[in-house]
């Protein structure tokens, strides 16, 4: 009796988990399916279809579309690059050192993430023009602190904290110089944390839209701005904006699955907890 | 191994004096122990001599060399802190290793691996060595922490409550072998507890410390027979010594102490011949609180000449013996305690007759 009413229920939670995924997957699904047909098929079939590769070549052989991926790699990258360079010291200045304002300090750091990007970016779009950042690598990346600083920072010193402070006691009175002990003692502790914050911030870069739209135009091109292109004003090659998607989603999908179990536990446990 | 020397040491955290004036002479091979309730400093003072803590006054010395400026790495000191400090992400094998594969204190792996396997065999933990930390209980994390000082050949041994976590057996054995372990290797060694036992055993010198400032300082003799103030008697010893007011009567040589007990006077002829007593004639003091250590109060369950009355509040066991508390009525330090054997059949309210052996 017990164990048919269980089976039951997994039943009835299988049932809508499937319901739930394929809500979730459909678009994707979709955009997959777009992008094997020509544009005639586009609007006049649903899965039944002639599949070609000819969007693809188009997209990936005919066009700058490699030269998209790579400056977003170039600025998504060197944003999480920086943000590891600067967040680091500064979650274990916070964590460790008390001064005046310290908890001011971290909450304007979060703020940074509340401000809708729509909203700071025309100020911003004035300033780069006077300042010359106005597409740039350097600009985007600068800018895109705004989104992967926080992150990180929150995320790594909270890491800090959990590791107790005598372990830093203890290897300097093993002799080990405040250097050794950072990076042999503690770099290792908090790496899950360094890890999966990185990831996730790399993959918000990347997903970034409003900056690079308005901040960069013809040098600087990520690929989230360039899948507009195939939108042409005359024509609209859905075909080709489905490949583009599709290959600019790669990366992250392949990120996410790989430091899956990571991002789960390296976001919500601390380092020194068994 | 060397000579430790604080002078003057002062430490506020906040508004918190944390030391307040702290002079110690630890001489070299000493066994000094740090003894004192809760919250006194002794961890503060352990960090100011590690170097981990800046003291805002003072001078710490390691053989008469000032070392206020020289950070801990290079002041050449094991400490076993009291939450352990292990390193999580390294085995307790390299985590005994730490120190000596230090830039500082460089070792040949050879005999980092005999000095951990010797290590390791007087803390009884062979089994242990490739486990993390986390795959640990308590008491071996304890004995970890103690190995990792072990291995090396510091100034001064400096350990903050390292059995505090063992069980009862370990921990006596362990105090045992630290002693002989400290006379053999030669080192000088700071310890800090809060348990007297551990105290009486260990120390060549005690130093009692209360709210940042030493209360006092000698062996552990001197201690127990001659405590300076009330503080320093009360913890020192298991169960807790009696203290009691004293009116104090008599003139010329004959002195006499009257306790009030249950509403009558009990009267006590003080020894002529102690020190006590000629400091109370000189002083002419009217009033004393009289310490009684719990093993020189003598009772009966029958009414007995020089006896007086009082009731059992409770009798509970504490091992090998056990320990009577009595109620006398309504005064300041209204409970006594005092030790008898194990298994009397004493009921609480019951009536027992008290004679305290004021001459011992």
């Amino acid at each position: 009796m017990k164990n048919n009413k269980q089976k039951g229920l997994n039943i009835l939670m299988n049932f809508l988990l499937i319901v739930y995924a394929v809500f979730a997957l459909f678009p994707l699904i979709w955009m997959l399916l777009i992008s094997f047909k020509s544009d005639t098929e586009v609007f006049t079939t649903t899965f039944i279809f002639h599949p070609t590769l000819a969007n693809y070549q188009e997209v990936l052989l005919r066009s700058d579309y490699i030269r998209y991926i790579r400056d977003s790699v170039i600025v998504a990258g060197g944003a999480v690059l920086v943000s590891i360079l600067v967040g680091v010291p500064a979650a274990y200045a916070l964590a460790r050192y008390n001064f005046p304002r310290k908890e001011e300090l971290a909450f304007q750091i979060l703020s940074y993430k509340f401000a809708p990007e729509i909203l700071v970016v025309l100020p911003l779009f004035m300033i780069y023009q006077k300042m010359g950042l106005y597409d740039s690598y350097v600009g985007l990346i600068w800018v895109y602190q705004l989104i992967s600083l926080p992150l990180l920072i929150w995320v790594v010193r909270g890491y800090f904290e959990d590791i107790s402070v005598e372990i830093e006691y203890a290897a300097q009175v093993d002799g080990y110089s405040w250097y050794q002990i950072f990076f042999k003692m503690l770099v290792p502790l908090i790496k899950p944390g360094l890890v999966s914050s990185a990831l996730l911030a790399f993959i918000f870069a990347w997903n970034c839209f409003t900056f690079p739209l308005i901040l960069s135009s013809n040098k600087v091109y990520p690929v989230t701005v360039a899948i507009m292109k195939y939108l042409g004003t005359d024509s609209a090659h859905y075909g080709q904006l489905a490949v583009a998607s599709t290959v600019s989603a790669i990366p992250a999908m392949v990120f996410a699955l790989c430091i899956q179990k990571h991002l789960v536990r390296g976001l919500s446990f601390g380092a020194v907890k068994g | 191994m060397a000579r430790i020397q604080l002078e003057n040491i002062k430490k506020a955290f906040g508004k918190v004096q944390a030391l307040d004036g702290i002079t110690l002479d630890v001489k070299d091979k000493e066994f000094f122990v740090l003894f004192g309730p809760a919250g006194a400093g002794k961890t503060t003072i352990l960090n100011c001599i590690a170097g981990i803590m800046m003291p805002e006054e003072g001078v710490v010395k390691f053989d008469g060399e000032i070392m206020n400026l020289v950070d801990s790495a290079h002041r050449n000191v094991a400490m076993v802190f009291e939450n352990y400090a292990l390193y999580p992400q390294m085995t307790v094998y390299d985590n005994m290793a730490s120190a000596l594969r230090s830039k500082l204190y460089k070792t040949d792996e050879a005999e980092i691996k005999k000095k951990i396997q010797w290590a390791a065999k007087i803390m009884k933990m062979e089994n242990l060595l490739e486990r993390l930390p986390s795959q640990l209980s308590n008491g071996q994390k304890q004995r970890v922490a103690m190995g990792r000082a072990l291995v090396r050949n510091p100034n001064v041994f400096l350990m903050d409550e390292p059995l505090a976590h063992l069980d009862a057996k370990l921990r006596n054995s362990m105090r045992t072998e630290l002693k002989e372990m400290q006379a053999n290797l030669g080192s000088t060694c700071i310890y800090v507890t809060h348990d007297f036992m551990e105290a009486m055993a260990l120390g060549d010198h005690i130093a009692i410390i209360k709210e940042g400032k030493i209360v006092q300082i000698g062996t552990g003799d001197e201690i127990y027979y001659m405590p300076c103030n009330e503080f320093t008697a009360q913890l020192m010893g298991d169960p807790e010594i009696n203290i009691i007011d004293a009116e104090i009567s008599g003139s010329g040589n004959a002195l006499a102490a009257s306790f009030g007990i249950n509403g009558s006077t009990v009267t006590y002829e003080l020894p002529m011949d102690s020190g006590v007593y000629a400091k109370i004639r000189d002083r002419q003091l009217k009033r004393a609180d009289i310490g009684i250590r719990p093993q020189h109060v003598k009772y009966s369950f029958e009414p007995a000449e020089g006896y007086f009355k009082a009731t059992v509040y409770s009798y509970e066991s504490i091992g090998n013996k056990s320990v009577i508390v009595s109620d006398l009525g309504d005064v300041r330090h209204s409970q006594l305690r005092m030790i008898a054997p194990n298994g009397l059949r004493v009921e609480p309210d019951s009536d027992i007759y008290i004679r305290l052996e004021i001459d011992h």
